[in-house]
């Protein structure tokens, strides 16, 4: 029978960021399915730091099915982080005292050339096939976009083909379907932590498949693949071609998928950096279970657009992928525009891409002066919206306790950050940090970051500051995880 | 009836998924596949002596006829898949591409991956190559299996996508009358959504969404359904989720109401796409409530769902020890165009509670009835549901609006555990801000609906069906004339001989043959052989070529059906 997640209220969680789910799952990463493979049912992730005993209490539902109550968790977390933040949301005219967001990695940056070249003339196109069902992989004039795009971008050595493209609605429903049809029930892709954890959820949601962190032992599991992302979220490495082609060749050795997540490939602002896709590698070491993926989240910030697309030589991989497409599309019309987007490669070149790398850099800038200003150590590498900050000195001890009572520090004093245990970081005491957002709200943002850590560096612990002050329904003390955005 | 071959499903799949790789476990593969055919022979033999229990003469007849052929194939089967086996044990993925399909081919028009005893529609067609192989070294067994099952559900779909018709550019494409989609008012909608309101571009639009649904769409709809729906009261924007396209709405429904093996009662025929969704991603068996198109007593109307087959499919499947979870329905019915009057309604409800079963009501096409003297009755517009927590209603503006290319469709539940829980699948069926935009913008615009588009669409869909019935009835083909939907349900047994889901496939075959795509009855898990569904939704002018083309398949099969009963005469 199903018995309800237990609540471990050692372990902390998660946090925040309003696109929610992004960072919720990451607290049981570790926890899903103990054991494997051999009965393929499903079987009841175990869950640590879970946000809310009442939802889980009520998930003994006569409604719901076993996993049902299982999927619905997932969403009582996310929706608590939302009462916090939303309920919250600073405005720079009607709430100037609501909560700044550093945790969620979206960039702001670029809306208004987003907004005005999506209202240009050319994307309002509607016509009739665009309204009609579609071929399911994407639209054929999209995908030969996509694949003219990747190409140049990317640096490929050959044009890539159209044909190894399959488009569906963001890379979330990308890696779900990737773990449904690479992977068994209860099997695993092994990932370097820390990492973006909504991975997690993507992953087991459909796919019943866990990740396994690359400092966890594996025992017992079955792993299929290896997922790396590059540039890496959350330390905003990049991948040398060298350590890039080493991964590929041990996962070769091992017969394991891997899964390359570039999202960020066009959000490297620091030249000197040297971005290489795995696509522009001459010769891959296992072509067919290489798969490379990419998105207009983050590079060109519409996380809410909802375009992902995969690029793989493997074209059983990409017919059972689009198989599930009929359950992932986008529509006919956001297609078009998409297509309109990417070919538009004088906009992108001398308008788009200097402009956000110019703005990524000055707010990257402006907070890493910040950050040496306190005297606090981080990695920032010239890649992506977000810095890795360690506050492993303002931990009165090295606990993930300690590590969720400064988060919540930072969000009573109104600004939402994300905190490493969200990544399965090993060490607690690191933070990550966005910073791709307008000048006046990440001022606003580091000093109230400044003033929760000199406060904590002169004021002893005080547990009654550290509760939160929205969800009711927590339980008491300071040890309840805070909302999961 | 809700026999099930069930057994017969995973070990092939774990043939094809593993044994293929891995010579050393061929031989317990083969050792498990004569234990298969031993455990399918001794299931027929059941079903067999069952049939000749309980059935009438004739219909015993008809089923020992269906059982031994359904041996034969089943011998055959086994055959093909030992030879598979054994040469995918020799060259890896160099399989012949027949071979893997096969039984996959079974599983889908069958619905789910166990039903029905009726004979499968293999053998008798040699496969295509667009069936290709799906045995990879590459995919997990259940990746092999979800590509094999959607290549062979939608072949038809692949091939017309690829050589569609075109009334000047190729006039010799596909013509598809086998999808239900609304072609009517194209035109419509393309100057509706090209007017300057839905061209919005704001931060909101492009910044991580609700995962439900963005609020301001999630409020129009809730006005929306509330008019069109006739709801006594407001509805709750906070009990709609939106996602993109009813099938996703029904997959996540599936999902958190049922573990997997756990079943919904389903009245068939039926829209495949809900067997298709039921067993791609979460697992979940469908048991059919066969309907029997011969009017009796028992049976006042063809096709005519009762409560007394519900409950009896129910405790029949109760009896094989299946958990029931819930009861689909579509109203109007999809492939039938039946719509449900208030009574019936509330009898299925009061029955569902009476189980506690959950509901699932797809009212997708609730503003395509087009006979005025016919009242649609949404679930939603009863004064007092039976089992609130339990009924769960979709819809979306792939039907009604003729944009299935939008991904748009809408769950309605009073149960926030439900809707929570589907919630979390936001991620992954979300829908794009700037279509959420333009959504919202076309449900408010109700001016339009009601004055421009709505009657519109009717009156077009009704010259279409009107066309449509005349020509049917000119070739003496019997049909259900209902007011509702965008398609006609027709009986085309009599071109069948012997009228069995081979004879069904094949005259399926010379429609393609002849570039026309209809869809079967098979296809819809409809018990007797013989029934196709063709949509009428369409410009005349491709109508009118498309009965050009059904005429002349009709007129070549009659000429063949005479030519063999020439030759069985002379032989006798």
């Amino acid at each position: 029978m199903f018995t309800l997640p237990q609540k471990e209220s050692k372990a902390p969680t998660t946090c925040p960021g309003p696109a929610s789910t992004q960072d919720l799952d990451s607290n049981h990463g570790d926890g899903l399915e103990r054991e494997c493979s051999r009965k393929p049912d499903w079987k009841l992730p175990e869950f640590c730091g879970v946000g809310d005993p009442t939802a889980t209490a009520s998930s003994d539902s006569s409604h719901l099915s076993s996993r049902g109550s299982i999927i619905k968790w997932f969403w009582d977390s996310a929706e608590e982080g939302y009462r916090t933040y939303h309920m919250d949301e600073y405005d720079e005219d009607k709430n100037p005292s609501g909560i700044i967001n550093m945790g969620t990695s979206e960039n702001k940056l670029c809306f208004d050339l987003l907004s005005r070249r999506l209202s240009q003339s050319d994307m309002l196109r509607v016509e009739p096939s665009l309204l009609q069902y579609p071929d399911w992989r994407g639209h054929l004039f999209l995908r030969e976009e996509v694949a003219r795009f990747l190409s140049f971008y990317c640096k490929s050595p050959a044009p890539l083909k159209p044909e190894n493209v399959v488009v569906l609605n963001g890379c979330a429903s990308l890696f779900s379907a990737l773990a449904t049809v690479l992977c068994e029930v209860g099997e695993a892709f092994l990932i370097p932590a820390p990492y973006y954890g909504a991975i997690t959820q993507h992953v087991y949601l459909y796919g019943g498949v866990r990740l396994v962190c690359v400092y966890l032992d594996s025992e017992g599991v079955k792993v299929k693949g290896l997922i790396l992302i590059n540039p890496q979220n959350p330390l905003g490495d990049i991948y040398s071609p060298g350590e890039l082609r080493d991964y590929l060749e041990f996962a070769k050795r091992h017969k394991l998928h891997v899964m390359v997540d570039e999202v960020y490939m066009l959000s490297v602002f620091e030249k000197s950096a040297g971005y290489h896709s795995v696509l522009s590698l001459e010769g891959l070491p296992d072509p067919q279970r290489t798969h490379v993926m990419w998105a207009t989240s983050k590079d060109f910030g519409m996380s809410g657009l909802r375009f992902g697309t995969l690029y793989t030589e493997n074209r059983d991989v990409a017919t059972a992928v689009a198989s599930l497409c009929r359950y992932h599309g986008l529509s006919g019309l956001v297609q078009y525009q998409m297509a309109q987007l990417l070919r538009d490669r004088d906009w992108i070149n001398q308008v788009y891409l200097p402009e956000n790398h110019a703005r990524l850099k000055a707010a990257h800038t402006y907070v890493a002066g910040e950050l040496r200003a306190l005297g606090i150590p981080f990695l920032g590498r010239g890649a992506g919206f977000f810095i890795w900050v360690d506050l492993r000195k303002y931990l009165p001890e090295a606990t993930f306790k300690e590590e969720m009572l400064l988060w919540r520090r930072f969000l009573d004093n109104k600004v939402l950050l994300s905190c490493g245990k969200a990544f399965q970081c090993k060490e607690p005491g690191w933070f990550r940090l966005v910073f791709s957002d307008k000048a006046h709200r990440l001022c606003l943002g580091m000093q109230r970051v400044r003033q929760v850590l000199e406060g904590k560096s002169q004021v002893p612990d005080d547990p009654a500051s550290c509760q939160s002050q929205e969800s009711g329904n927590q339980r008491s003390g300071g040890e309840t995880p805070p909302a999961v955005l | 009836m809700s026999h099930r071959l069930g057994m017969f499903r995973m070990p092939s799949a774990q043939m094809r998924g593993q044994g293929l790789r891995n010579q050393r476990i061929h031989t317990h593969l083969m050792e498990m596949m004569l234990h298969l055919k031993q455990t399918i022979e001794k299931n027929l033999m059941h079903l067999t002596t069952r049939h000749l229990q309980q059935d009438l003469v004739l219909e015993e007849q008809r089923h020992s006829q269906a059982a031994s052929e359904q041996e034969a194939l089943l011998g055959r089967l086994m055959y093909q898949l030992v030879n598979l086996l054994q040469s995918g044990a020799m060259g890896g993925l160099g399989l012949q591409p027949s071979c893997p399909s096969l039984d996959v081919r079974h599983d889908v028009r069958g619905g789910q991956w166990a039903q029905s005893p009726r004979q499968p529609d293999w053998p008798v067609h040699q496969l295509s190559d667009l069936e290709a192989t799906f045995v990879s070294q590459h995919l997990s067994s259940r990746g092999i299996d979800i590509s094999a099952l959607y290549h062979s559900s939608f072949q038809d779909y692949k091939i017309y996508q690829r050589d569609k018709y075109h009334e000047d550019k190729n006039t010799m494409g596909f013509i598809n009358l086998g999808l239900s989609e609304n072609k009517l008012c194209l035109d419509l909608m393309t100057e509706r959504l090209s007017q300057s309101d839905m061209n919005y571009i704001e931060d909101d639009l492009l910044q991580y969404p609700d995962w439900r649904g963005q609020p301001f769409l999630r409020e129009e709809v809730a006005r929306f359904l509330t008019y069109y729906c006739k709801v006594p009261d407001q509805l709750d924007p906070e009990n709609v989720v939106v996602l993109n396209g009813c099938s996703s709405v029904f997959s996540t429904l599936a999902m958190v109401l049922c573990d997997p093996g756990e079943a919904f009662l389903i009245p068939a025929p039926f829209y495949g796409g809900f067997a298709f969704s039921a067993c791609l991603y979460s697992k979940v068996e469908l048991i059919l409530v066969h309907l029997d198109s011969e009017v009796t007593d028992a049976n006042p109307h063809p096709f005519q769902l009762t409560v007394d087959k519900l409950e009896q499919a129910l405790l029949e499947a109760r009896l094989t020890g299946k958990k029931v979870r819930g009861l689909i329905l579509i109203n109007p019915q999809n492939p039938l165009g039946d719509v449900y009057s208030r009574d019936s309604l509330q009898g299925y409800l009061e029955f569902a509670k009476k189980y506690h079963l959950h509901v699932i009501i797809d009212e997708i096409y609730m503003l395509s009835v087009f006979d005025e003297f016919i009242t649609f009755h949404s679930v939603l517009s009863m004064e007092s549901l039976p089992d609130p927590n339990r009924t769960h209603v979709i819809w979306g503006t792939s039907k009604d609006f003729g944009i299935s290319g939008f991904r748009f469709g809408v769950l309605y539940t009073h149960n926030r555990e439900v809707a929570s829980a589907v919630s979390s699948f936001g991620y992954l069926h979300g829908i794009s801000g700037i279509a959420q935009h333009k959504l919202c913008r076309l449900l408010q615009d109700r001016e339009w609906i009601d004055k421009v588009y709505l009657p519109t669409y009717r009156s077009r869909l009704q010259i279409a069906h009107g066309y449509m019935t005349k020509k049917l009835e000119a070739l003496g083909i019997p049909f259900l004339n209902r007011g509702s939907g965008l398609y006609i349900w027709m009986n085309l047994k009599m071109y069948l001989d012997p009228c069995t889901f081979e004879e069904e496939l094949l005259l399926h075959r010379r429609f393609l043959d002849n570039k026309l795509i209809l869809s079967r009855g098979r296809t819809y898990m409809c018990k007797e052989p013989g029934w196709f569904r063709i949509t009428f939704a369409d410009k005349p002018l491709l109508l009118k070529q498309a009965m050009h083309r059904f005429y002349q398949v009709l007129s070549e099969q009659k000429q063949d059906l005479i030519m063999k009963q020439l030759e069985n005469a002379q032989r006798e």
